[in-house]
């Protein structure tokens, strides 16, 4: 600890600490204009300028770390009349347009003004400020008002790592320019900027500042669940925010957290109830629903029921949703979209480690030593995971390992980039993991504790053949050994992935080759963690409330603890179940006559075309939705539910935080909350109408399952993440799973994945991130572009042997030769067309149009 | 008439305009006379004042001249007052000499240039230092222009050059306080790209350049100089370690192609330059294919310079088109005439490869265990070759090659090796550093003794080496007290093996008569120069006694010099500044047929000779942060035999933004009138 005193005050702070950090120790508050706590200290407005004693000129408290016995002081005539001046300096030619500036109410620079006493301008000079910058998507910039503060570079390139701002020219010229190419177009300079000088087209003119409501809510985009504050007037939302303190995600949003709410206020949202087509009120919808699944149960029984629900529904309505068709209905032909994806990595981890998601907080990815990156790319997946691994890797000196089929945007930060094959990523782990043995890199008094089948682990480690690793995944073995020792020989390791393993054919046991090197490396003590992503919002709720036919809430097996429910629900529940792959072909044979889409869109699931038709030839389908599609289209029933600022419930992060939603703005016209619709059918089905509020649910859940640890959702702590019960694995509890397969492919792949501008089918009824990306597009390599015979922009034809679609090319070097990617969220590209059933990846032919 | 007529240099007003001849010291003994061999120095305007030489220079248009090229043209905008403040001084110099001005205006630029003690660099900062001694000792000029009395005389010519201390001071005049705020700022790709323009070695600088900008950081003026060697490191591990494909893109090609004799730092860093302006290069090098480098290869052993890391960097050139053609000396497998005929160009850099004779007895016995010299020793145990050494070893010489010796010697198995110089560890030339690594790994040192005769048995081997005490004398030219034997100390040092190292020269034994190059008595390579001459009347030189400005290009048309052989044996980095300055030579020579220096050579050349570090400089700055050193591995195991593994580790990206924190940004404009 270090000793010093400021304006009279003895503090003592630990070394490191900077001035400004330890005055507001002893409540003491230097001004500053620059400074921004999660970037490194700028010290550019000069404001903060403190004397010291016996150092004969002024030091900035944000940038000077104490010393031992340092005599500061803070307020003094000097001091005042420098800040003063300077304030005046940086005051020369400020535009004087306060009354329209984005800013004005929030504007720092006038309340550092304020603040010191600036009333008057002794200085002037000719003013030189370059023009407003109005080329670039979404962003405004208005140089005249730059105070040069670098809080936007800074936040662009430390926090997000775009880079794409900088500061350009010299003198009085210089202003913030930026990259264009490299731009996440996350709005955090926007969020981060004193003055108006970055501002949100979106939001330009739009509404003051002080006269917007701000609704503490949560982002559901993505599963990173970041804290927000919806700004709302009327009944409309305006523009999201979000507070650097106090938030999990330091006040840092995403294109899609920021800029991506313009679907809720979107002219073609679903307004009212519909009948093939035509509106109708909400007893007649609810009432066709309710006595069509009357009439079918009837005539066919139950099972000829079924229904999907959503990641983008918060943890209540997915458990009404399963409750509403195990009690009411009496079917548990029930899945989501989880079953293409986050369910294989789910059983996978619980399999071999009874994990049922993350194992730790992703704040632990910020710390980690070394970071593995398997098939995900946490940009487009996980923001939040994202700057975490930023901060591991460029702040902490953390390792970064990529291993990923493309290069991604962490790739440039990466200490090994591991290119596999497609198809080689069980060999590409098996290979890493027994070169951790063959390096002398593993724990073993670590794994001898908690590994229950030791000895199958090592035969089959030892059965691994690196030659055979070698040439599936097409890596050299010195870039394999290069991998192994920047994870084996980090204390903390975190290992992360995502879409490109659980969303491909043998996801689960790809999953579960990784859950077997998060044993090995450890990466399940302490401050380690292994991640499984997925990138929809709410997927954790979903699962977690047991929305397939193999589980109940709170991952109970079905059968097994059937009874249990039935008990306490009073009823009795039915046997079996469809999954989604077991529904599509009950439709398809006609066996299912009638599903419930809940928030669901199968053009973006695997082999869309034949959800489509299965679609089209369904007796009775009933749509819950919030936008018009092709789905709602082909519905017999829309119901308008709400999006996320709409309602209120509570919803499950990636990293088992639980949070809560606050309705912000009335559902839109006569749309209802999502869990309002569920209990209104739940109580015509059932005859007994129940009442729902979240408590009770949250009551049932703590009796039924042993899911939350100290959820608490009342009182002021209403908006505080809360943890679900932590994970701890016992000794002898993990069970490393014996697999070798591989799914290797043969020629030109297509690999779909998400856009990092667009998120779901939802984001594309945007304005912001379609002003960023307005359609689909298809990813290639330049070998394989010539090969084509395309260039940037022309048109190419996809065929696989489920479908076919048309895009337009981009070159990109992120590729390999003989690897496409095209982003699965435009359903007018319809990527998912060729896509097989349970696969993210095909192989196909391609010819120029 | 004074030579000087007004200085304000170094907060030291004299004022010869009323007559008078005070002398001002470093006007006289430390600038030139003439800018560039033609035009005269009338004034000299910079970070520390005003030296004004001709009387009729417009003192207060310079003034307004330098406020505006350091706003224009060097403000990096990143601080408030910087920024804004340089602009407003600016401006309100432009009016008053626009004939707009009100006395006030020098208050308020009293005012600014107060306010400017606040920024963030010196930059700024130190600009207001000579606008405000004209303001106040130029008053009535001022007021003269207040007034309308006067106007601005059109087209003076003012050369204008950015410094720092550090910068100026290496002498491959890395960008030093840029590179630096890059890392504090994570921005190691940009810090290495900075560090590239000056030094296309930066893995071999980052490890084993003795750091002369260490020397003139003004940080030690407040506690340490900063780790400017190991932060340069640290930008050049980030590209390696993050397997970053080098951005460099070499422009077009062109059809006039270079030859450069000799694969060493001069060699490959002028190639560099060259490839990177599109000039095919061929380097003919002596050694064979994996031993490029030169002297930073041969010289420096792998524990301080690993193979694979300089290897990369040689593998960097050779991508940007550079051919080197390996195994193949110039002067025996091909000639210096043939060269010249079949390039446009050729750049002689074979660096300075010969041991020096001992002048002891017996050493042209051929004695077994007598070695030929200390850097054929090390380039042997470089190349794995046997060195004939046995078990224990004596290196006589006290600079870095006799400390590579004796350490070498240990990683090649000696049981003792033994170090003898003939003054103390104080006056040795070798690095402090270095000596003190050797001492860790347990050589043993004998000082104050001279070898006088080999001792051996009958079968001509070594078994020792009779030596005589010696005592310091007097002082030499060097400064260094001058050892003296003391009479009757003889004495016999035991050893099996003998290693003189007491010095290199080049080997110019290719460079024939015929070419009508001309050699001086040193060994080295004479090359043209621009003669300058301080107002004391001597001539201004570098630090080896060379001529300040030196062209590069040597007695025969378009042959060029560079490196060792052209400077005399010195560092790594004073070859790459020696050999960038060749390639632009080159470059203006392959262009315009003209072997020429431009302003900014000689602006250049003048700071570095004036010197921009004044370590007497008051500077105050709080000393929280301890200059951080990087990690080593210590202990003798880290010279068992066979053990090259590195020794120092270098920083972590943290550490490193740590210690960048510590720069002080002592950027500074200088401004010559002629």
């Amino acid at each position: 600890m270090v000793s010093l005193t400021i304006d009279g005050k003895a503090v003592s702070v630990p070394k490191g600490t900077t001035i400004l950090e330890a005055a507001k120790q002893v409540e003491i508050e230097i001004p500053t204009l620059c400074w921004l706590q999660k970037v490194s200290p700028t010290g550019a407005c000069r404001i903060c300028a403190v004397e010291i004693e016996g150092i004969d000129r002024t030091m900035t408290a944000c940038n000077t770390p104490v010393k031992e016995a340092i005599v500061v002081t803070t307020q003094s005539e000097k001091l005042t009349r420098i800040r003063k001046q300077i304030m005046e300096l940086i005051l020369v030619n400020h535009p004087l347009d306060c009354p329209v500036c984005d800013a004005a109410g929030e504007c720092e620079l006038q309340n550092c003004c304020y603040d010191l006493g600036v009333n008057r301008q002794e200085f002037a000079a000719e003013d030189v400020n370059p023009p407003t910058i109005n080329h670039w998507p979404l962003i405004q910039q208005v140089p005249s008002r730059c105070v040069m503060c670098e809080k936007c570079v800074k936040v662009c390139h430390e926090v997000v790592g775009a880079n794409s701002l900088f500061v350009n020219d010299k003198g009085d010229k210089a202003f913030i320019d930026k990259n264009l190419a490299s731009c996440e177009f996350c709005g955090n300079c926007v969020a981060v900027c004193p003055t108006g000088t970055m501002i949100s087209k979106p939001f330009k003119f739009k509404a003051r500042p002080w006269a917007l409501r701000k609704v503490p809510s949560v982002c559901t985009y993505c599963p990173s669940q970041c804290q927000i504050d919806i700004n709302v007037q009327g009944n409309e939302v305006f523009r999201i925010t979000s507070d650097d303190q106090g938030t999990t995600n330091n006040g840092n949003l995403c294109i899609g957290g920021y800029f991506g709410y313009g679907y809720i206020n979107s002219s073609k949202r679903l307004t009212s109830p519909s009948r093939d087509g035509k509106p109708v009120s909400w007893d007649v919808a609810l009432t066709s629903v309710a006595s069509e699944i009357e009439k079918i149960r009837q005539e066919s029984g139950a099972d000829a029921i079924a229904g999907l629900a959503s990641p983008r529904l918060t943890n209540e309505e997915n458990y009404l949703f399963q409750k509403l068709f195990r009690v009411a209905i009496g079917t548990n032909n029930i899945d989501s979209e989880a079953r293409f994806g986050a369910l294989r990595a789910l059983s996978a981890l619980d399999k071999g480690l009874g994990l049922r998601g993350a194992s730790n907080l992703i704040n632990v990815i910020g710390s980690a030593d070394a970071v593995l990156v398997f098939g995900a790319d946490p940009t487009a997946e996980a923001p939040a995971v994202d700057w975490q691994i930023q901060n591991a890797v460029r702040r902490k000196d953390g390792k970064l390992v990529i291993a990923n089929m493309r290069r991604i945007k962490l790739s440039q930060f990466a200490n090994s980039q591991l290119s596999y094959k497609p198809g080689s990523e069980i060999a590409l782990a098996n290979g890493l993991g027994r070169l951790l043995v063959n390096r002398g890199l593993i724990d073993e008094a670590y794994l001898n504790r908690i590994v229950a089948n030791l000895d199958e682990m090592k035969d089959q480690l030892a059965s691994v053949d690196l030659d055979q690793v070698v040439e599936a995944t097409g890596l050299p073995l010195a870039e394999l050994e290069a991998a192994a020792d920047l994870l084996g020989k980090a204390a903390n390791v975190a290992i992360v992935f995502g879409a490109d393993i659980t969303k491909s054919a043998l996801g689960t046991a790809k999953s579960a080759a990784i859950a077997n090197l998060a044993i090995l490396s450890g990466a399940l003590r302490g401050q380690g963690g292994l991640f499984p992503l997925d990138e929809k919002g709410n997927i954790q709720g979903l699962l977690d409330m047991g929305v397939c036919p193999e589980k109940l809430p709170g991952f109970q097996n079905y059968e097994q603890h059937k009874a249990k429910f039935a008990k306490a629900w009073n009823c009795a529940l039915p046997s079996g179940g469809q999954d989604a792959e077991g529904i599509l072909q009950g439709i398809e044979a006609g066996k299912i006559r009638f599903l419930y889409l809940a928030a669901t869109n199968p053009q973006s699931f695997p082999n869309s075309n034949r959800w489509m038709q299965a679609l089209a030839k369904v007796e009775v389908l009933v749509v819950q939705d919030i936008l018009p599609t092709e789905v709602t289209r082909l519905a017999h029933i829309v119901l308008p539910g709400a999006s996320f600022a709409e309602k209120g419930g509570s919803v499950t992060s990636l990293d088992q935080r639980v949070r809560s939603l606050e309705r912000a703005i009335r559902p839109v016209g006569e749309s209802r909350e999502d869990w309002d619709i569920f209990a209104e059918l739940f109580g015509r089905l059932s005859k007994t109408p129940l009442t729902f509020s979240r408590s009770s649910i949250l009551t049932e859940l703590s009796t039924l399952t042993s899911l939350y640890g100290d959820v608490c959702f009342t009182g002021t702590d209403r908006h505080r993440p809360c943890l679900k019960q932590p994970y701890r694995p016992a000794d002898k509890s993990l069970n490393y799973q014996l697999i070798s397969a591989s799914d290797e492919a043969q020629g030109l792949q297509l690999l779909s994945g998400k856009s990092a501008s667009h998120f779901g089918t939802t984001s594309t009824w945007a304005s912001g991130p379609l002003a960023v990306e307005a359609e689909g597009y298809i990813q290639i390599n330049a070998e394989d572009a010539k090969s084509a015979g395309v260039a940037d922009g022309d048109s190419l034809k996809l065929t696989s042997t489920t479908g076919s679609t048309v895009g337009k090319v981009k070159i990109t070097s992120t590729l390999p030769q003989g690897l496409l990617f095209a982003p699965y969220n435009f359903s007018a590209l319809g990527i998912q067309k060729l896509i097989p059933d349970g696969n993210n990846r095909t192989s196909v032919q391609v010819a120029k149009v | 008439m004074a030579q000087v007529t007004f200085s304000s240099w170094g907060r030291q007003v004299i004022d010869n305009r009323q007559g008078g001849d005070a002398e001002v010291e470093i006007a006289k003994k430390k600038l030139p006379i003439s800018f560039n061999g033609e035009k005269n120095i009338a004034a000299f305007m910079g970070w520390d004042g005003l030296i004004l030489h001709d009387p009729r220079v417009d003192v207060v248009a310079m003034a307004a001249e330098y406020a505006k090229r350091v706003q224009e043209d060097f403000c990096c905008a990143k601080c408030s007052p910087g920024k804004k403040g340089t602009k407003v001084m600016q401006d309100t110099l432009a009016r008053i000499i626009d004939g707009k001005g009100a006395e006030q205006d020098l208050a308020t630029l009293e005012n600014v240039a107060e306010l400017l003690q606040n920024c963030k660099c010196t930059l700024c900062m130190t600009s207001a230092v000579p606008v405000l001694d004209t303001i106040k000792n130029f008053r009535d000029d001022y007021l003269a222009y207040i007034r309308g009395e006067r106007k601005p005389k059109a087209n003076v010519d003012y050369k204008v050059k950015l410094t720092a201390p550090c910068q100026d001071k290496c002498p491959a005049h890395i960008d030093i306080p840029a590179y630096i705020e890059a890392i504090k700022e994570l921005r190691y790709d940009e810090s290495l790209a900075i560090i590239r323009e000056s030094m296309p070695l930066p893995a071999v600088c980052g490890r084993v350049c003795p750091h002369p900008c260490e020397t003139a950081c003004r940080r030690a003026n407040v506690d340490d100089s900063v780790n400017i060697m190991v932060l340069k490191r640290t930008a050049s591990e980030y590209e390696r370690l993050h397997n970053i494909q080098p951005p460099m893109l070499p422009k077009a090609k062109k059809d006039k192609k270079i030859a450069i004799v000799g694969a060493g730092p001069a060699g490959l860093a002028a190639a560099y330059y060259l490839a990177l302006e599109g000039y095919p290069c061929t380097i003919y090098e002596a050694l064979p294919e994996g031993f490029g480098g030169g002297m930073i290869a041969v010289g420096i052993p792998a524990y301080r310079m690993p193979r694979h890391i300089l290897q990369r960097d040689i593998d960097i050139i050779s991508a940007m088109g550079v051919e080197i053609i390996y195994d193949t000396r110039v002067g025996k497998d091909i000639s210096l005439i043939e060269l010249k005929q079949k390039f446009d160009a050729v750049l002689l850099a074979p660096g300075a490869h010969r041991s020096k004779p001992m002048g002891v007895e017996g050493e042209d016995e051929g004695y077994a265990g007598f070695l030929a010299g200390g850097i054929d020793f090390l380039r042997e145990a470089y190349m794995g070759k046997p060195t004939g050494m046995g078990k224990r070893v004596c290196v006589v010489g006290g600079g870095n090659t006799a400390i590579d010796c004796v350490r070498v010697a240990l990683r090649e198995g000696a049981e003792d090796s033994i170090l003898l110089y003939r003054r103390t560890r104080k006056e040795m030339p070798a690095d402090v550093w270095e000596v003190d690594g050797a001492d860790d790994e347990g050589v043993q040192f004998e000082f104050l003794v001279l070898p006088k005769k080999i001792v051996v048995d009958d079968k001509r081997q070594v078994i020792g080496v009779e030596c005589v005490r010696m005592e310091l004398g007097e002082p030499d030219d060097s400064g260094r007290r001058r050892p003296q034997p003391v009479e009757g100390s003889e004495f016999i040092v035991e050893c099996d093996t003998l290693i003189p190292a007491i010095g290199q020269d080049p080997d110019l034994s290719f460079i024939t008569e015929e070419t009508g190059i001309e050699i001086t008595r040193w060994n080295t390579v004479v090359t043209k120069y621009v003669p300058l001459k301080s107002a004391a009347g001597r001539d201004l030189n570098d630090t080896m006694g060379n001529p300040l400005s030196r062209i590069l290009l040597t007695d025969m048309d378009g042959v060029f010099a560079s490196g060792d052989a052209e400077i005399g044996p010195l560092t790594v980095v004073a070859c790459v500044g020696n050999a960038h300055r060749a390639a632009k030579v080159i470059q203006r020579y392959l262009e315009e047929g003209q072997a020429y220096l431009t302003d900014d050579d000689f602006h250049e050349d003048i700071l570095s000779h004036l010197g921009v570090y004044d370590k007497n400089e008051e500077v105050p700055w709080l000393d929280a942060v301890a200059r951080f050193n990087q990690h080593e591995i210590h202990g003798k195991e880290r010279a068992s035999k066979g053990n090259y593994n590195e020794v120092e580790l270098g920083f972590s990206d943290s550490e490193a933004v740590q210690e960048a924190e510590r720069c002080l940004r002592c950027y500074r404009v200088s401004m010559i009138a002629v």
